[in-house]
This record gives C-alpha cells, sequence and structure tokens, in this order.
C-alpha cells in the first residue's frame, strides 16, 4: 500500500534529479563566476613563520625588494636538517599600498637566497571573493551600449511582425479552403530550420552577389549590385536580420495561435456575425481576448528566447560589426580570444535578468487588463 | 441555402433566412472575392516560405563556380552535385555530422528514457505536489540555453567531460525534456485507463498493462516528441559552440568557421542543416497541433 503512493514519485525522481541537475547547479554555478574572483595570493606574514598574522597580501609575479632574512632549519624524514629561509619583503600590492613582513623560500622566486636584493612573488593561496568587477567591466565596454541596443532593436521589430504573421496564418488555415493540408505543411516547414540555416538563407538573398541583387540588376531597377551587408548599412543588416527571424520563428506561434482558436468556441464568433461584425471587428473583440492566455505564453516564450539570438546575427553580420548580447557572451568565453568565463556568466546573467523582467512584465500587464475589465 | 465551405472558425458565409434574390447573389459574390483573397494570401505566404528554401537548394545543386556567379539565376543550371561534394570533402564537415547525429540520437534516447515514466507518473497519478511540480517543469522551459551552457562549460572541464558527445547530448536532453515529459503526459492522459484496467482484470501487473497496453498505444505520441528532440538537437548551435571544440558538432562547425568560409561553402552547408528538418517535420506535421495543444492543458 505505501508502496504503491509512492510510485509517481519514483517515476518522477529520475527526471526532477536530472533536471535539477542541469538547470539548477549550473544556476549557482553561474552566479559563483559572474561574482566570485578567483585569484592566489600570498600572505606575508608580521613574522618569519607559518602562523603569524598576516600583514598583506600580494598578487602573483610582483617584484618584491628583500629587506633582511633569517635561516632557520627545517627536518628531514631521514633525520638531517638543511636551511630554510624566511625574507622580509617589501612590495606593493594590488591596492597600491605598500606591503612589509615576511613570507619563505616556498613562495619567492630568488636568485641567491643569501644575497639577492630582489625576489618575485610566484606561489601562494587561491581565494575566492565576492566582487562587483565583471559587472562592472561589462557594463562599460565599448560593445556592451550597442549589442543591447542592437539586441531590444531586433525583438521590438520581430516580435510584432512575428505575431501579426502567425494570426494571418493561422486564420487563413482556419479557413478550410482547398489544399488546407498542403498549406499546414508549408507553413510549418521552418518549424525545424535552425536559425544558422535560416541566417544563411537570408545571406544568400542579401549578399553582394545574392539574389536579390541578382534580380535587382537583372531587371534593370540598379545598374550595380548594391552592398546590402557593410559597416555603415547597419539598417541593411538589420532588415535581413528581422526577415530572416520572422520568417524562421512565426511557424511556432502559428501553430499556439491555432490550437488557441481550435480551443475557441465557435458561438461567440458566430454571435458576432449574426450581429453584423465584420471580420476586423470580429478579430478584435471576439477572437483576440478569447486568444489571449495562448498569446501570452507564446509571447513570453518567445521574448526569451528572442534575447538569445545570436547565429542569425552572426550568418548575416558576422561577429564584429553588429552584435548581440548573446555574441558577446561568446565572444569573451571563446578560448581563443578573451577566455573570460567569468565575464561571459555575467553577460548570459544579464540576458536571464531582462527575460525575467520581460516575462514578470507581460504578466503583470495581462493580469492589469483583467482587472480592469473586471471592474467594468 | 448557399453552401458554405468554411468552417465556422472564421464565421459562416450563410447569410439569414429571409433574405431576397439580390441579396442572395451578393452574398454569394461577397464569399466568392473572401474565399478568392484567402487563396491569395495563403498563396503568397507560401512562395514567401518556399521561395528562400528554393534559392538555397539551386545553389546547394549547382557547381561552385555557379555559385559565385553574379546575376545569380534562379534555376540551377547545370545541376550538379559539385558543390554538394564540395562542402562534404571539405575538412571536418562528415566528422561534425557524424557527431550531430551521435548527439542527436543520445539526447533524443536520454530524453525519452526519462520522460516517459514521468509523463506517465502526471498522467496517471494523482499525488500531493502534482500541480507544483508541473508548473515548475513549464517554467524551465522557460530558461534560456545561453544562461546554462556558460556554467557547464567550466563544470564539464572540471569534471574531465569537456568536448564529448555524450556530455553535449546530456545537455541537450535536459533542454528538451521538459516540453517531452509534458508531451508524452498529454499522450497518455489521451488514453482511456480503462485499457490498463481490463489488463489487469485479465492478470496482468501494473506494469505488464503498462507495457503491453497502453505504451504500443502510445508510441507514435512519443515518437513524436522523440523526433522533436532529435531536431532540435541536430540544429541547436549556442551550447555545441560552447561545449565542443575538437568533436564539434556540423552547426557549431560551420558557424566557427563562416568567416573564412566561401559563399559555395555556407550555401551548400545551409541547405545540407535543413534537409533532416524539412523530413522530419513532413513526417510529425499531424502531430504538430496536438502537441501544442496538450501542452497547455
Amino acid at each position: 500500500m505505501n508502496r504503491q503512493k509512492l510510485l509517481p514519485y519514483l517515476l518522477l525522481l529520475p527526471s526532477l534529479i536530472y533536471l535539477l541537475l542541469f538547470f539548477a547547479y549550473p544556476m549557482l554555478e553561474s552566479l559563483q563566476l559572474a561574482f566570485r574572483r578567483e585569484g592566489q595570493y600570498l600572505a606575508v606574514r608580521a613574522e618569519p613563520n607559518d602562523t603569524a598574522a598576516v600583514v598583506g597580501t600580494l598578487a602573483m609575479q610582483t617584484d618584491v625588494a628583500v629587506l633582511g632574512r633569517e635561516r632557520l632549519e627545517e627536518t628531514l624524514p631521514n633525520g638531517r636538517t638543511r636551511p630554510f629561509y624566511w625574507f622580509q619583503i617589501e612590495g606593493t600590492d594590488a591596492a597600491g599600498q605598500t606591503v612589509q613582513g615576511w613570507a619563505s623560500q616556498r613562495d619567492l622566486f630568488i636568485e641567491s637566497r643569501t644575497e639577492s636584493e630582489t625576489a618575485r612573488v610566484v606561489n601562494g593561496q587561491s581565494t575566492q571573493e565576492w566582487t562587483l568587477e565583471y559587472v562592472q567591466r561589462m557594463l562599460s565596454d565599448y560593445r556592451f551600449g550597442s549589442a543591447l541596443g542592437t539586441t531590444i532593436l531586433l525583438i521590438v521589430l520581430i516580435i510584432p511582425l512575428q505575431f501579426i504573421l502567425a494570426i494571418i496564418m493561422a486564420l487563413v488555415l482556419q479557413a478550410r479552403i482547398r489544399g488546407s493540408s498542403l498549406f499546414l505543411y508549408i507553413f510549418a516547414i521552418p518549424l525545424g530550420i535552425s536559425d544558422l540555416a535560416s541566417g544563411i538563407l537570408w545571406y544568400s538573398i542579401f549578399t553582394q552577389r545574392g539574389f536579390l541583387n541578382s534580380f535587382l540588376v537583372g531587371t534593370g531597377l540598379l545598374e550595380s549590385p548594391f552592398i546590402f551587408i557593410r559597416v555603415g548599412n547597419e539598417s541593411w543588416m538589420i532588415l535581413a536580420i528581422v526577415l530572416a527571424e520572422v520568417w524562421r520563428a512565426t511557424s511556432i506561434v502559428m501553430i499556439i495561435v491555432v490550437s488557441g482558436l481550435q480551443a475557441l468556441p465557435s458561438d461567440y464568433v458566430e454571435a458576432g456575425q449574426v450581429f453584423g461584425a465584420n471580420l476586423w471587428q470580429r478579430l478584435r473583440y471576439i477572437i483576440l481576448p478569447l486568444l489571449k492566455p495562448s498569446l501570452q505564453v507564446a509571447l513570453i516564450l518567445r521574448t526569451i528566447l528572442a534575447f538569445q539570438v545570436f547565429a542569425v546575427v552572426v550568418a548575416i553580420a558576422g561577429r564584429e560589426v553588429l552584435s548581440v548580447l548573446a555574441n558577446e557572451t561568446y565572444r569573451w568565453y571563446d578560448p581563443q580570444r578573451y577566455n573570460s568565463p567569468n565575464m561571459a556568466a555575467v553577460y548570459a546573467g544579464f540576458i536571464m535578468l531582462l527575460s525575467l523582467g520581460i516575462s514578470l512584465f507581460y504578466l503583470r500587464a495581462v493580469r492589469s487588463q483583467e482587472e480592469a475589465a473586471n471592474r467594468l | 441555402m448557399t453552401e458554405s465551405t468554411y468552417s465556422p472558425g472564421l464565421g459562416s458565409a450563410a447569410p439569414p433566412v429571409r433574405v431576397k434574390q439580390m441579396s442572395r447573389r451578393r452574398a454569394k459574390l461577397r464569399q466568392n472575392v473572401r474565399r478568392a483573397s484567402v487563396y491569395v494570401v495563403a498563396i503568397a505566404i507560401a512562395i514567401w516560405i518556399l521561395l528562400p528554401i528554393w534559392l538555397i537548394m539551386t545553389m546547394a545543386f549547382s557547381t561552385s563556380d555557379a555559385v559565385r556567379a553574379f546575376p545569380k539565376s534562379f534555376l540551377p543550371d547545370p545541376i550538379s552535385f559539385n558543390n554538394m561534394q564540395f562542402f562534404l570533402n571539405s575538412e571536418g564537415v562528415l566528422r561534425s555530422t557524424l557527431n550531430s547525429v551521435i548527439v542527436a540520437v543520445l539526447a533524443l534516447v536520454i530524453s525519452t528514457l526519462l520522460a516517459v515514466p514521468a509523463g506517465y507518473a502526471i498522467a496517471r497519478f494523482v499525488f500531493r505536489g502534482r500541480d507544483a511540480i508541473r508548473l515548475g517543469i513549464l517554467s524551465v522551459r522557460a530558461f534560456p540555453i545561453v544562461v546554462l551552457a556558460v556554467p557547464l562549460a567550466v563544470v564539464f572541464i572540471r569534471l574531465g567531460m569537456y568536448d564529448q558527445a555524450y556530455s553535449l547530448a546530456m545537455m541537450h536532453a535536459a533542454l528538451t525534456l521538459p516540453t517531452t515529459i509534458l508531451v508524452v503526459a498529454s499522450v497518455f492522459m489521451s488514453l482511456p485507463y480503462e485499457f490498463e484496467e481490463a489488463a489487469q482484470v485479465f492478470g496482468c501487473t501494473r506494469l505488464q498493462a503498462f507495457w503491453r497496453v497502453v505504451l504500443p498505444l502510445a508510441v507514435p505520441g512519443i515518437a513524436a516528441a522523440a523526433v522533436l528532440t532529435f531536431v532540435l538537437s541536430w540544429n541547436e548551435v549556442f551550447a555545441a559552440i560552447l561545449l565542443t571544440i575538437t568533436n564539434r558538432t556540423l552547426p557549431a562547425q560551420i558557424l566557427y568557421n563562416l568567416d573564412k568560409s566561401s559563399d559555395p561553402f555556407k550555401f551548400a552547408g545551409g541547405f545540407f542543416m535543413l534537409v533532416p528538418s524539412l523530413i522530419f517535420i513532413f513526417f510529425i506535421r499531424r502531430y504538430l497541433f496536438n502537441l501544442w495543444g496538450q501542452l497547455n492543458k
């Protein structure tokens, strides 16, 4: 009897553990990457022994002056002893302060233990400290503003277009004209197309020797090819990207809208028809309000995905000229360039923040509309 | 009464009964015009969708020289596999394609194996926390991939799992798992429990009833969800480019070399990437609306 009760939990357990592992754990790790700096610092001590108080820390590779030395003895396992030196050093730490204290020969690179006047810090302890350094670096990065602006611009252009087109496509399918199932397949084709492939497709249209130019020059509308994709023609590039994304991702929204439409009770719409409402009025006052829940979910999901737009931009505009937030994330992560997972994590976290903010905004906006409607 | 070929969805065009002859003819004209305009819109959208695919297909099946030519013709002339061969023989392409297939299949397997029991549990049992778990799974779907990929890359490096097909596959499975669970749950929910009950009356254990009766009926829906996982994994590029270096998947390979690639290479690659998707979506198109409609329940 007890086992029966546990059964659903047992069935769910592998999936839940898996999800926890792959979502919750990376989230925590991401916070750590974004806000913690890992470094190695040498703890400079007040006295020449390991238990003395720490008077300051020095970064690796800091050059220090040797002010004095103390020769101690360390005992080897076989009973013999050998000299072990501590050095009184003075150097500048990361904040520019002078640090003076003792460090052992373990942690310094020194040419001659008995005679040298200078040494270099080569060893220390790993430390982790919370820092806003990465966030500050992101905010002050020269590409941050334009990446953010481009991302938002794309979203503002793409999403409304997509939803309008998706509603049109859904209504067309709903009309059940002959050949509807063929149109269904055609309209659903872009579902399986990746953003990279879509970017390449539209690149082939807009590139200098591409199809758009072929058409324009071939029909005589232009003398010579117009270079759509180059520095200075950012608007054309944005247009190409918007077209590519609308082309690719509208089918997803269309499917949602169709399912929503199918669930609509037909009486309402027919009543509107009987009372003389034309198509536009029926759409605006009956269909769209009833579709609102579906549209809301679709809007949230699509916007979150849109904040991560990446491959389309790279395929059409390259990585340097036009950047978006996801591209910056990759740029910072790339082992061959900046190789900083910390900065990448901050950018990713920023994307996450924006996504969360937008979702909350959508939810609240719809809720307040409902409240206003209920009050009437 | 005129016959209407419209579904009630858009509002029936049948006019009220007591109308004069002229109004009826005018109404019929209006109806035909409306139907014609729907056709026009439908065809326009269909062309909008199909044209880029056609264009890239001409590039894929031309010679490399024809790809570089200008102006480009809208028909491949001559039709040749030259460019496609050039692409497939390029360094790293076949290997990364194989990697893509391996990763996608692994992701499919992991995702399906985890989702089937979970979906069954959600569908068939009423237990405390059920709604909370469903809500949790739904909200996990909305998680940005970008946020996951960076820390996972770091963790994988630390664990020595970096740059392996199976680790990328695990991540893809994690991304598609929420959707798959919910789809499988709705598939099971649409199958009446009476079948299993009957089987149990005839002496099956619960497990046998599941295995022999319900599961075979659920296979088409589960297969559709599995295919979606495959397509998603095949197309996924951001996590792939972060998590693989020597064992790149196809999108990662193409994206990484994009600025150094020639146009013929890019176009053939683009076409090659979307062919599996075209095929798979064709097979599961009927399930698409079911999948979404049930996800919302």
